[in-house]
């Protein structure tokens, strides 16, 4: 069994597992888990913001490996896949930032922190957003603008360490209000739950992904039919 | 907002932003798919003629 | 070609391309111009009497340098494109990287020109000591960072019509650290604390970074 015939199991599998898994989810998240003690029931929007956070990694470690594998073979399937996965990131991203600061309100007492973490996701949001937009505003067969947007994304993917280094250094180095170090370890069942969030979140993530690259594969084969019904048209005429 | 607002608040965002997106995927494949069989359909027919 | 052969046509293309900047003009005119009026718009907005200006000046300098840089930068290849120069020069025996370096050179020893000029009207503006060596050091670390990056993205920029005005939304999250480095060494520089190093440390690093992926990455791009 190679690979493709893998992906051409997606359709059967993706969908009613990854669904499962999210109802399974919730289930843990809001009734099976226990109530931390000092947080309170907030503490349970961990179980999807932790999930929400990998998933946007996951999604843009695919646009990164996608890009350069356009940038390798030359072939646009690998230019529409690195698209479709950078919008599942960017959703994800957006959905990390709100839970967190939905967590934050309550716990640190704002919404928004300029914490090394937090800064880091916005600024991983803001490079796959240039990403994006500079890949949808030239036209999809765009050889040119494809390569230039695969090693865009490659950098902004490679930048992250450097970025996060940064912020980090830039926040301890000042003097800063000291924030409660909470979870320091979660206990057993905290854990199991968290694992088991993820594992659901990152297949949905998978299924999203695939729907993505399908959604970018097809509107590429609408351009294309496009140029040959314009030939005809114009052979016709 | 209380503690249990902030958690609902939470995942109300997360699913409704999961849904959201999957009902904007559908709706966008089924319209590639539409206008693609369509322009399939007058390619075949003109290439008959 | 060999290494030697590379290095002497590297040491033209930078003339040829430091010769093309002094007489077109337009580049290095309006990055002076954006520079110069974004200073004294500061300087008009901040109150100079209050004796804060210090703790705001390593904030004005990066961003009126970056935004300068990205004007400076963002038309490097047209005129190169527009005349067929790069079509040549892709089809010779020059290696790609060559053709960057020489550009990027070219970008870095006409912004370094202009901040510098800068940094002396700040200094009468504002008067704060902004011409030292230490301060010029960051300056120069910094602007061979983001200059290797920008020139990078202008490079591949250019077939869009767009491609000038998306510069800065590519351009500047990458440049985060880079940012958040020379403030942050700028600052300390200024208030003779001794934490200088570790932003001088994480700023050099950046530049390596930089200047190695955008090398790497502009065989690629063209």
């Amino acid at each position: 069994m190679n690979l493709n015939n893998i992906y051409e199991l997606r359709w059967k599998v993706l969908p009613p597992l990854a669904g499962v898994a999210m109802i399974g989810m919730a289930a843990l998240a809001l009734v099976t888990a226990p109530t931390e003690v000092i947080e309170g029931d907030v503490q349970r929007l961990l179980y999807v913001h932790l999930p929400s956070a990998l998933a946007s990694y996951f999604a843009f470690s695919v646009t990164a490996v996608c890009s350069i594998l356009f940038l390798l073979k030359r072939d646009f399937k690998w230019d529409s896949a690195a698209q479709g996965a950078a919008v599942v990131g960017l959703i994800f991203t957006l959905l990390t930032l709100i839970t967190g600061s939905l967590w934050g309100k309550p716990i640190w007492g704002v919404y928004w922190q300029w914490d090394p973490r937090i800064t880091t996701t916005l600024i991983l949001f803001l490079i796959f957003s240039a990403y994006l937009i500079a890949r949808k505003s030239s036209s999809l067969d765009s050889d040119k603008s494809a390569r230039f947007c695969s090693i865009y994304a490659i950098i902004g993917f490679l930048d992250i360490p450097l970025i996060h280094m940064s912020v980090r250094w830039w926040r301890t180095l000042h003097p800063q209000p000291i924030i409660a170090k909470l979870n320091p370890a979660l206990p057993d069942e905290m854990l199991l739950v968290t694992l088991f969030s993820v594992l659901a979140v990152i297949l949905v993530a998978a299924w999203f992904i695939t729907l993505g690259v399908e959604t970018e594969l097809l509107s590429q084969r609408l351009l294309k039919l496009r140029a040959i019904a314009k030939i005809n048209i114009s052979e016709k005429s | 907002m209380s503690e249990i607002g902030f958690l609902f608040a939470g995942f109300a965002v997360f699913w409704a932003g999961m849904f959201t997106y999957l009902v904007i995927l559908q709706v966008k494949i089924r319209n590639l798919q539409s206008q693609i069989d369509l322009l399939e359909n007058i390619i075949e027919n003109h290439d008959e003629v | 070609m060999n290494l030697s052969t590379q290095l002497q046509i590297g040491g033209k293309l930078l003339n040829a391309n430091l010769k093309q900047a002094w007489r077109d003009k337009t580049n290095w005119i309006t990055a002076g111009m954006f520079a110069v009026t974004a200073l004294l718009l500061y300087s008009f907005a901040f109150n100079l009497t209050t004796g804060l200006v210090r703790n705001l000046l390593p904030g004005v300098i990066w961003t009126v340098f970056l935004f300068s840089g990205i004007f400076a930068t963002g038309q490097s290849f047209q005129h190169d494109r527009q005349n067929g120069i790069l079509d040549a020069l892709k089809i010779s025996p020059i290696h790609p990287m060559t053709i960057y370096i020489a550009k990027t050179l070219a970008n870095i020893l006409m912004l370094l020109l202009i901040e510098f000029a800068l940094l002396l009207g700040a200094t009468i503006l504002f008067s704060e000591p902004l011409f030292t060596p230490q301060l010029l050091l960051i300056v120069t670390i910094g602007t061979i960072g983001y200059t290797a990056l920008s020139t990078l993205l202008s490079a591949i920029n250019l077939d869009q019509n767009n491609g000038g005005l998306l510069l800065p939304v590519l351009a500047l999250p990458l440049l985060v650290p880079l940012l958040i480095a020379s403030v942050e060494a700028t600052s300390a520089s200024l208030q003779q604390e001794a934490g200088t190093a570790p932003w001088i440390l994480l700023l050099s690093l950046f530049t390596i970074w930089s200047t190695a992926i955008a090398t790497l990455m502009f065989p690629l791009a063209d």
